[in-house]
C-alpha cells in the first residue's frame, strides 16, 4: 500500500540492527498473500507480497555488532518485495530466530542520509 | 441638387467638392477640407486666404484659437453660408469638421479641450464615455468599483478610444459599467507617456447606483500586534481590496466594537491602520459605497485573526480516523488540534501537497497535478467562512442529467496530530507544521473530501485520480492504459493534456514477487502527478511527483518527490494516465 515509509524518529528506536546491505539469496518464501481486488486504475489499494527470508551480505554497520558479514532476515508480508540485487540501508529489529526488516519499504523506505542524520541525533 | 453660397470663392470650394463626390461617393468634407472652406471665411481679417490657411494649420493652434481666429473675419453673409454647408450640404462632413463649423456659428457644441490637452470628462455616461484630451490620444480606462472581485491591478485599462485631431473623443461604456460605478481613467500620448489619473462616477445609466463597492476579502490581511490591536493591511497592495473612497466597517464579533474605515485612492488601507482585537477574534465586514448599505447590515463575509488559542469546542463533527488508527473499542489512538493558519501562503502550489499516513495518495497526487495545471480552481473551492469554519464546494454527476451540481461540505480546522504534533494525514510539505502557521488548503481540501465520502477510512483505502479531477472541476474524467509498446500513444495523450493545461496523474502496477519496483526509486501500486514533459537529446521524458514530497530514482536532484523519468520506463512501471 504506497503509504509513505513510518516517520524515521518512530522506526529507528525500534532497530537492533542498521546496514548497508545486499540481498545476496531469497532463502526461501512464504504462503501467497491473496491478490485485492479492486476496480482497473484504482492505486493504494493495499496490496501485498508474501513474507520472505533473504541472506544479506553486509558492506558497512551504522549500529549494531560492528564484525558482521552476514544476516539473514524476514521481509514481513509487505507492499514490496526483495530479490538478488536489491541493496541499500536495512533496519532490522532483534527478533529470533531472524531479525524483521523494518520500514513500509525495506531497502527503500529511507535515504542513508536521512537515517545518519537521525543516528547523529539519537547519539547527541 | 446644389445649394446655394453667395460667397464666390466658396462657392467654387464647395462646387469642387460637389463634383469630386459625384465621381466618388466616399468623398466627405474632413480637417482639411474643412480648414480650407473657414480660412477663406477668415481672409478678411487682413491676412488673405493662404495666409489664414497657414495659420489654422500650424502646429500648437488650440480648437479656440481656430474658432476666434474664423469669427474674426467672418462677413454676416459668410455666416449665412457656413450655415447652409452645415445644415443642407450635399457632401457629408466628418465629425471633427462638423464640431469646428458648429462652434465657428456658435451652435451648441461641446467645450473645446483645454488649452493644455489634459484629460476632461464631458456630460453623462448615457451614450458612452466622452470628453477631450490631447489629439491623437488613446483613453484607458478601468472600473474600480468591479476591479477588486478580478485579479486586475488598478492600471490594469482598456483602450476605449481615441482623441481625433481636435482632442475630442467618444467612446463605447466599460462592459459591465453601472450607474455610480467609479470609472478611472487617464490618456496615454503619442509617445507612450501618460496623463494624470481622472476619476469619474459613471451616471446618466439607470434610474440608481444599485451596486455596492466589491470587496476583495482575500486581499484583507489581520495579525494579532500584541497590545490588543490587530493591524490592518492589504495583502496585494499592487491589487485593490475596494474602490477607492468606499467604507469599510469591521466588527468584533468577540466584543461588539465596530471601526469603520475609509479605502484609500490606491484601493488599500490607510498605513498603520488597525482595530482593537487579538489573535482568535472573528471580525464581520461589511461595505458601503455611500449609497449602498448605508447601515453596513449586510456583510461581505468574515475574518479570523491567525494564531488564536485552539478552541475546545467542536465546530463541525469530523470525519472519524482509518481503522488502522482506532483503538479495538473504536476510539481514536491519535488526538486532534485546532490549525489557524492561512489557507494560503503563495497560492497553490503541487510543492505545497504531502500525503500522510493514509491510503489515498490517488487524491493528494490529483491535487497536486490540479494544483500544477489549475490553480485557480484549487484556490477557488475552498472559503473561510470567518467562524473558524471553512467550505470546500466539491462538484458531483447528476446521473440522471449528466449535469453537475456544487456540493458545499462544510469543515472546521481540527486535524488528528501525531505525538509530536505534526498532522497524522495530508499536511503541507515543509518544515512548517504549525497549528498558527501552516498552510491549510491540502489538510482541509482532504478533509473535507473526506467529510463528504464518510471518512478518512473511505478515502484511504485506494482509488481513482480521475474521480478527484471530476469532483474539482465538474466535468468527465479520462483516462488510458500504459503498457510496454505503447509509448507513442501515451506520449500523446500526455503531452497534449498537460498543453492544454488539464491535470494529469499516473497509478503503478501493484508489487509482485518478481520485485519489480524494488530498487527503481518508484514504488508500486502508487500514483503520482505528472507535472509536464521534456525531450533532451532526442530522448522523451515524463516530469513526475511523488506525493510523498521525496523519495524519488536516483540523480534527480534534491530528494522533493520530482523527478525526470524516459518514456519507455515509464511505460514499464506505470499502469495508468489520468487526466480531464
Amino acid at each position: 500500500m504506497a503509504l509513505p515509509p513510518e516517520p524515521l524518529e518512530e522506526v529507528l528506536p525500534k532497530a537492533t540492527w542498521v546496514v548497508d546491505a545486499e540481498v545476496k539469496e531469497v532463502v526461501s518464501q512464504g504462503p501467497a498473500v491473496p491478490k485485492v481486488q479492486a476496480p482497473a486504475g484504482h492505486t493504494s489499494v493495499g496490496a501485498k507480497t508474501a513474507s520472505q527470508v533473504v541472506k544479506l551480505t553486509v558492506k558497512r554497520v551504522l549500529r549494531g555488532e560492528t564484525k558482521t558479514t552476514e544476516i539473514v532476515a524476514e521481509k514481513p508480508v509487505a507492499g514490496y518485495a526483495l530479490k538478488a540485487g536489491n541493496h541499500g540501508p536495512f533496519l532490522l529489529d532483534g527478533s529470533k530466530p531472524n531479525p524483521m526488516i523494518l520500514g513500509r519499504y525495506g531497502p527503500d523506505s529511507y535515504a542513508f542520509s536521512a537515517i545518519e542524520t537521525a543516528l547523529k541525533r539519537a547519539k547527541a | 441638387m446644389p445649394i446655394r453660397i453667395s460667397d464666390q470663392k466658396l462657392a467654387t470650394l464647395y462646387a469642387n467638392l460637389e463634383r469630386q463626390r459625384l465621381t466618388n461617393p466616399a468623398v466627405k468634407i474632413g480637417d482639411s477640407q474643412v480648414l480650407a472652406l473657414l480660412a477663406e471665411v477668415g481672409d478678411r481679417a487682413g491676412s488673405s486666404s493662404s495666409k489664414v490657411l497657414q495659420k489654422l494649420q500650424a502646429p500648437g493652434m488650440t480648437f479656440q484659437q481656430k474658432v476666434e481666429l474664423i469669427k474674426k473675419g467672418m462677413s454676416a453673409s459668410e455666416k449665412t453660408d457656413l450655415g447652409t454647408i452645415l445644415d443642407s450640404g450635399t457632401v457629408p462632413l466628418e465629425a471633427s469638421a462638423k464640431q469646428l463649423l458648429e462652434a465657428v456659428l456658435d451652435r451648441n457644441s461641446p467645450p473645446p479641450p483645454a488649452g493644455d490637452g489634459s484629460l476632461k470628462i464631458t456630460g453623462d455616461q448615457h451614450a458612452g464615455i466622452t470628453g477631450t484630451a490631447k489629439a491623437g490620444d488613446a483613453i484607458e480606462a478601468i472600473n474600480l468599483t468591479t476591479a477588486p472581485g478580478g485579479r486586475l491591478h488598478m492600471d490594469d485599462t482598456m483602450v476605449i478610444g481615441h482623441a481625433d485631431n481636435f482632442g475630442k473623443f467618444s467612446a463605447n461604456a466599460l462592459p459591465d459599467m453601472q450607474e455610480g460605478d467609479l470609472i478611472r481613467m487617464r490618456a496615454r500620448h503619442s509617445d507612450g507617456s501618460t496623463g494624470d489619473w481622472v476619476t469619474v462616477k459613471a451616471h446618466g445609466l439607470g434610474a440608481s447606483d444599485s451596486r455596492n463597492a466589491v470587496v476583495a476579502l482575500f486581499r484583507i490581511g489581520l495579525t494579532d500586534a500584541g497590545g490588543g490591536k490587530v493591524n490592518v493591511a492589504n495583502i496585494n497592495e499592487s491589487r485593490q481590496v475596494s474602490e477607492p473612497g468606499a467604507t469599510l466597517q469591521l466588527t468584533n464579533q468577540r466584543t461588539g466594537e465596530k471601526t469603520k474605515v475609509t479605502v484609500t485612492e490606491t484601493g488599500g488601507f490607510p498605513a498603520g491602520f488597525s482595530v482593537n482585537g487579538k489573535a482568535g477574534d472573528v471580525f464581520a465586514v461589511a461595505a458601503s459605497d455611500g449609497k449602498n448599505n448605508l447601515t453596513f447590515a449586510t456583510e461581505v463575509g468574515r475574518l479570523t485573526v491567525p494564531g488564536g488559542t485552539p478552541g475546545t469546542v467542536d465546530l463541525v463533527k469530523d470525519p472519524a480516523l482509518h481503522k488502522d488508527e482506532l483503538n479495538p473499542d473504536g476510539t481514536p489512538r491519535f488526538e486532534k488540534r485546532r490549525f489557524t493558519g492561512p489557507l494560503f501562503k503563495d497560492g497553490a502550489s503541487p510543492m505545497d501537497v504531502q500525503q500522510g499516513q493514509l491510503g489515498d495518495c490517488y487524491f493528494p497526487s490529483a491535487m497536486a497535478a490540479l494544483a500544477q495545471n489549475n490553480a485557480d480552481a484549487v484556490q477557488n473551492m475552498i472559503k473561510e467562512n470567518g467562524d473558524g469554519t471553512y467550505t470546500v464546494t466539491w462538484k458531483e454527476k447528476d446521473w440522471a442529467t449528466g449535469q453537475f451540481k456544487d456540493v458545499p461540505i462544510k469543515i472546521d480546522g481540527d486535524l488528528y496530530v501525531r505525538s509530536w504534533g505534526g498532522p497524522l494525514y495530508g499536511a503541507s510539505l515543509g518544515s512548517d507544521k504549525g497549528e498558527k502557521t501552516m498552510e491549510l488548503w491540502f489538510p482541509l481540501i482532504e478533509k473535507s473530501y473526506a467529510q463528504w465520502k464518510g471518512s478518512y477510512n473511505t478515502i484511504g483505502s485506494g482509488g481513482m485520480s480521475n474521480d478527484v479531477f471530476e469532483a474539482v472541476l465538474g466535468r468527465d474524467g479520462e483516462s488510458q492504459s500504459v503498457y510496454p509498446g505503447n509509448e507513442d500513444s501515451v506520449w500523446r495523450t500526455l503531452t497534449k493534456a498537460i498543453d492544454d493545461k488539464q491535470p494529469v496523474s499516473a497509478g503503478t502496477h501493484g508489487e509482485s514477487e518478481s520485485a519489480l519496483y524494488t530498487n527503481t526509486g518508484v514504488y508500486a501500486d502508487h500514483s503520482y502527478s505528472v507535472l509536464g514533459y521534456e525531450v533532451k537529446n532526442g530522448e522523451k521524458y515524463v516530469k513526475l511527483r511523488n506525493p510523498w514530497g521525496e523519495s524519488e530514482p536516483a540523480g534527480n536532484g534534491p530528494n522533493d518527490g520530482v523527478f525526470l523519468l524516459k518514456l519507455k520506463d515509464f511505460n514499464k512501471l506505470y499502469q495508468t494516465l489520468m487526466y480531464t
